[in-house]
């Protein structure tokens, strides 16, 4: 199977390649029908922050990665690339990364599976581009369902690996329902947006952001439809929270042990999850010592996200070996396209129906004529089958491509409806 | 009969073992898989358990309350059962290997002494004294459960103080449904452990000529149901909450083990049967 790929990635390029690579949607409608138009017949095109990857069938078999290598940089005439900034994969080794990709064993946070629903887009878009035949559809099919197997057999995306999700699951820890719960995010930089966006993600019940810079907390405040606290008398309130965020780039302590002690006390004593995400840090690291205060900083949040990335780690064999049962069973398909086992199947096929029409009227024949039905019926099967097999026989003769033939082949498997192997197995 | 009894006597404490086995490296590994499994080996042991206490009613001619090691029996099989219903009911798993080890331990004493007792009392064979039997042993399940929940709250709570991230931390639920869990057990244990001394303030006059209510069995069980009534009252009027109430359900659970101890090994009373 002639099917090539390239890959530019975050194991082969800088962030700053991989982002002027970057392509969108948009870009990519215009790139597949360029491709269309030129050198593949059925293919995939991925973009994504981490890579920019395309899969095709060329349309001639001299076609070399070479060439969808320069496809790509020639769109994107302004970056200058060296050969070591591609992968490249060729027939089984293309379709096993693109299950790699799938599964998330080839992402930067291993398990991350929002490649997976990428994965989807980007067939959704090859599909609506008409890019996408009888292989392709059947790759993806089968790379879908390694992604699928993977997130529900294993663990590879299981637990917190960046610091914003891990502090999450430390909240869920503490309390069970978040959505009773309210929260209070100190600093609306980019750290505690993502925090304040997790949380509301989290169904959080109320939320409240506070930042030096006023104009900056309400413009996030609007977009996520929070209360907005002023930053000198955010102290004043902090009893009427479950849980603090703080992530400001303050130099030193801006809540202190007194401020938690006293919020505690007016709240008798309900248990309080401090998260400090900034370096410097903002809380006194003392309030651990108050009872019912769960205090928590960077290091502590990097201890969970460090367990979790082994954890995931540690999954990737099982998942590796989910690949390579995907892999064989989409191979068996494939060689079952072949034009001898395909003839096989089809005389197969239509042997079974004639024994069995001739075994439910076997009773309406004399004892004499039994015999010639079984010949004369197996002749017009014979002769019904002459042409089609000849023909069949001649596609691979002919050496006009594997793909071609496979997709000939499949096109009769699917009309005589023995395209599917268990079928077959099923029926013998 | 005899030899299934016999039989069974030997296999329960395996089965617990077995279930106790299969729920702890469950814990250990956290693999999904082993969800069905563990089911199945809690079912079974639940069933046949069960069988065996039938089968020993119906040989005996009593039910197994008349002494202290049938009671173990019983008391292992309710733990069981109460965490059983608890695991359907609210779908929290991880934390049956803390309380199944329980139900072993009593099963295990119970089996290694367990005897076959044909003539027992007649006092014993009283329908109202096995409603208040059953009742007082369910009661006690209920706080046995509630106090291992209190512990591995207390436990959880520690890990997160000290930011320790390992089993206890990946494997338990958080600390509010510990914390949940272990009321609610006590509750439902109170509400039977009631029951059961309402039961016998009106039985145990009446067929005990020497019945006093300085008895230390009813003074032991007075005891714990006041501790308990305190901290199910605090809860709900007085905001009390997290470390101290859990502390206050393991405290009960600690003293109706010594009082139960104290009643039936070292002191003689009507109430002592055996």
């Amino acid at each position: 199977m002639q099917l090539l790929a390239v890959s530019i990635n975050h194991k082969t390029a800088p962030v700053q390649l991989r982002e002027a690579l970057h392509l969108s949607d948009d870009e990519v409608h215009e790139l597949i029908k360029k491709a269309k138009d030129n050198f593949l017949k059925e293919g995939l095109l991925l973009s994504t922050c981490n890579r920019t990857e395309i899969y095709g069938i060329p349309v001639n078999s001299q076609t070399t990665h070479l060439e969808l290598q320069k496809f790509i940089m020639e769109y994107k005439s302004s970056i200058t690339t060296s050969p070591e900034n591609f992968q490249t994969f060729i027939s089984r080794d293309s379709v096993k990364h693109l299950f790699s990709v799938t599964s998330g064993i080839d992402s930067m946070l291993i398990g991350d599976n929002q490649i997976y629903k990428q994965v989807k887009n980007a067939f959704n878009i090859a599909e609506e581009m008409q890019f996408v035949g009888l292989l392709m559809r059947r790759v993806f099919d089968s790379a879908i369902r390694v992604g699928k197997r993977a997130i529900s057999e294993t663990a590879i995306s299981e637990g917190a690996v960046t610091i914003s999700y891990a502090s999450v699951q430390l909240i869920e820890k503490i309390f069970s329902n978040l959505s009773k719960k309210s929260a209070l995010i100190i600093g609306t930089g980019e750290t505690g947006e993502i925090a304040a966006k997790h949380l509301r993600d989290r169904g959080i019940g109320r939320l409240a952001l506070t930042n030096r810079t006023f104009e900056k907390a309400e413009k996030l405040a609007a977009d996520l439809k929070t209360a907005v606290f002023p930053f000198d008398t955010f102290n004043d309130h902090l009893h009427k929270f479950d849980i603090i965020i703080s992530a400001t780039s303050a130099e030193g302590i801006i809540i202190t042990r007194n401020d938690v002690e006293a919020a505690m006390k007016k709240r008798s004593f309900a248990s309080m999850v401090l998260m400090d995400i900034a370096v410097p840090r903002d809380i006194d690291p003392a309030t651990k010592n108050i009872e019912y205060v769960f205090y928590h900083d960077i290091d502590s949040l990097n201890i969970i996200v460090e367990q979790n990335v082994t954890k995931r780690k540690e999954e990737i064999p099982k998942v590796e070996k989910i690949i390579d049962e995907e892999l064989d069973s989409f191979f068996e398909w494939y060689n079952s396209l072949k034009s001898a086992p395909t003839i096989k199947s089809l005389r197969d096929h239509f042997d079974e129906i004639r024994a069995e029409e001739v075994e439910k009227n076997i009773n309406k024949f004399s004892s004499e004529d039994r015999e010639r039905l079984e010949m004369v019926t197996k002749r017009i099967i014979n002769k019904i089958l002459h042409h089609p097999t000849i023909e069949l026989r001649k596609i691979n003769e002919r050496g006009t491509g594997a793909e071609e033939s496979a997709e000939k082949m499949g096109i009769i498997k699917s009309l005589f409806g023995i395209d599917k192997p268990e079928n077959n197995k099923e029926k013998k | 009969m005899l030899p299934v009894i016999h039989f069974l006597n030997i296999l329960l404490p395996i089965l617990y073992l077995g279930t106790f086995s299969v729920y702890f490296y469950d814990f250990m590994r956290g693999e999904k898989k082993f969800i069905n499994v563990k089911r199945l080996f809690i079912f079974i042991t639940l069933l046949i358990h069960l069988f065996y206490l039938m089968i020993r009613t119906f040989e005996f001619e009593h039910p197994p309350i008349t002494n202290v090691f049938e009671i173990f029996t019983v008391l292992a099989f309710s733990i069981t059962f109460s965490y059983f219903l608890l695991e359907l009911i609210t779908d929290i798993r991880g934390t049956g290997p803390f309380i199944i080890i329980i139900s072993f331990v009593f099963q295990l004493i119970s089996s290694m002494f367990i005897v076959d007792q044909f003539e027992v009392k007649e006092v014993l064979k009283n329908n109202l004294l096995g409603i208040h039997v059953i009742n007082a042993l369910l009661g006690y399940s209920g706080f046995t459960i509630s106090a291992v929940y209190g512990f591995l709250y207390l436990t959880l709570y520690k890990d997160l103080k000290d930011n320790r991230f390992g089993l206890i931390f990946n494997r338990l639920p958080n600390l509010e449904v510990l914390e949940k869990l272990s009321f609610y057990s006590a509750v439902l244990g109170f509400i039977l452990l009631t029951i059961a001394i309402i039961i016998g303030v009106i039985w145990l006059p009446q067929a005990f000529p020497k019945f006093s209510f300085i008895d230390p069995k009813l003074i032991g069980t007075a005891l714990v149901w006041l501790l308990y009534g305190i901290g199910i009252f605090t809860k709900i009027f007085s905001r009390w909450r997290g470390k101290k109430l859990v502390l206050l359900s393991i405290t009960g659970f600690v003293i109706a083990i010594f009082s139960t101890i104290l009643t039936n090994f070292l002191s003689r009373s009507f109430h002592s049967f055996y």
